[in-house]
């Protein structure tokens, strides 16, 4: 256990989401739980990208009288991958807010949340 | 049949490369060429303590335009697909009030949810939050808001006006940064000021407070249009 | 010493959290649930919380202000979920004997239709 990089455990989680948000989607039926399995898949791939950017032993990347401006350069962890996914989250937010608004009008014009009832697309 | 067996041989490939990405990693023990600038330069350049916060606002300010845009697309979008056919009224008979627990901690609630949030984004570039973080604690805010008093409408024209103003405000900033210093959405169009200091680090606190205004009052706009369609 | 006990308050505390989800998953319906989740919980977050002071006591004023806030919000949480569930008629268990939330709302039932009528 010891030898294991602590990123590790958070890139194999995020892993782990990502295909069960996978399955999920694949699997499910119902429309609200294929967007449940969407946003499990999102969150998975900022674990993922988050886990990436660690620095072994490295600090959070605030430069104040915890970690001075001398030694940042040695202290803190990768803030880019950070601010990518600041970006990803909010982005993440808006496509299931467009998701949700969708499974409603297709609810109010087939009267079910089955996916089988919308099969206009299908060849 | 077919199906579930595709399903499975999908997901097993989709593992195999996992794991492959999974058992070839190294961690870093150094960071990178790019990471070494921002964490070297940034302090002293911006002036602003939290790095991710001049990441997002000064080095990849475009990129946070675009997400800004990205976001009232998106808002716009659930405007459009749920619009209202006409102006509701509240029917009162089903609505049964909220019990009075309830409404008393909701009260106690609001206002410190929403001084927490625009906390959050006023200090964005001094400790961990910004401006995406304050205004999706302000829309939760206005969730609670929602959620526990059923006959509370969000005022419509305060919310669009907001938004509106807010991320024009932001463009205008980026303009000023042409103008008044190096180039598009440079934070030294104002002074820097002391470091660690609430009034630093040029117009990133301007910029993360228009920018967590818009988000707090888009969300809320999002979140009140869901909340209407249960009564069509 | 302080170490030791500030580890075994987490310690109880992450017993009472464990024992509010083996409640979630064994209780016979909602109400139950919801029960034991709340009241297991609450008292789990505040007694890791405790610990927490116990083994850094420069952060105690901030855990205190939020074991205060769990201790606000929790129940009242709980409370709004469990009306909730009421309303929707989400089925009881089989051993229920009483349900007061049900005598209350049909009595005010009964004398809103005096009322009117």
């Amino acid at each position: 256990m010891t030898g294991l990089p602590l990123s590790l455990f958070a890139l194999t989680t995020g892993l782990a989401l990502i295909l069960i948000g996978l399955f999920g989607m694949l699997t499910q039926k119902h429309i609200i739980r294929m967007i449940i399995g969407f946003s499990l898949m999102d969150t998975g791939v900022h674990l993922v990208m988050v886990a990436i950017g660690y620095v072994t032993g490295g600090t959070a990347p605030i430069i104040n009288d915890a970690v001075p401006a001398a030694d940042a350069v040695a202290r803190v962890v990768d803030p880019v991958p950070s601010a990518l996914v600041l970006t990803a989250i909010v982005i993440g937010l808006g496509v299931t807010a467009v998701m949700l608004a969708f499974a409603i009008r297709i609810y109010r014009a087939k009267k079910t949340l089955n996916i089988d009832a919308c099969s206009e697309s299908r060849w | 049949m077919i199906r579930r067996l595709l399903i499975f041989v999908t997901l097993l490939l989709t593992a195999a490369i996992f794991a492959r990405l999974a058992l070839n990693y190294t961690e870093h023990t150094q960071l990178s060429k790019l990471a070494t600038h921002y964490a070297g330069q940034g302090p002293a350049e911006l002036g602003a303590p939290n790095l991710v916060t001049a990441v997002v606002v000064t080095y990849r300010g475009l990129d946070t335009l675009g997400e800004v845009t990205v976001l009232f697309i998106s808002a716009a979008g659930v405007g459009l697909m749920l619009r209202r056919r006409q102006q509701v009224a509240v029917e009162a008979e089903d609505k049964k009030p909220s019990s009075e627990i309830v409404v008393t901690a909701a009260q106690l609630l609001l206002p410190m949810v929403f001084l927490f949030g625009v906390y959050v984004f006023v200090n964005g570039h001094l400790s961990p939050g910004g401006g995406f973080q304050g205004g999706a604690i302000i829309a939760a805010g206005s969730l609670l808001l929602l959620l526990t008093l059923p006959g509370a409408e969000l005022r419509q024209r305060l919310i669009a006006v907001t938004e509106s103003l807010s991320g024009f405000g932001y463009v205008v900033i980026g303009v000023l940064g042409v103008i008044l210093a190096g180039g598009f959405l440079d934070n030294r169009i104002m002074s820097l000021g002391t470091y660690g200091t609430l009034f630093s680090a040029g117009a990133i606190p301007i910029i993360y407070t228009l920018v967590g205004l818009k988000v707090g009052a888009e969300l809320s706009a999002v979140l009140g249009r869901f909340r209407d369609t249960g009564e069509q | 010493m302080g170490e030791l006990i500030g580890s075994g308050i987490i310690l109880l505390g992450s017993v009472f959290l464990f024992s509010a989800g083996l409640g979630v998953l064994r209780m016979p319906d909602a109400y139950n649930r919801i029960q034991t989740g709340t009241k297991a919980t609450t008292l789990g977050t505040m007694l890791v919380l405790l610990g927490l002071a116990v083994l850094h006591p420069a952060w105690t004023w901030k855990l205190l202000i939020l074991m205060f806030f769990v201790l606000l919000t929790n129940p009242v949480s709980s409370h709004a979920l469990a009306r909730a569930a009421h309303r929707i008629h989400t089925p009881e268990a089989d051993e229920t004997v009483v349900d007061q939330l049900e005598e209350e709302e049909q009595k005010a039932a009964a004398a809103a239709r005096e009322d009117s009528a």
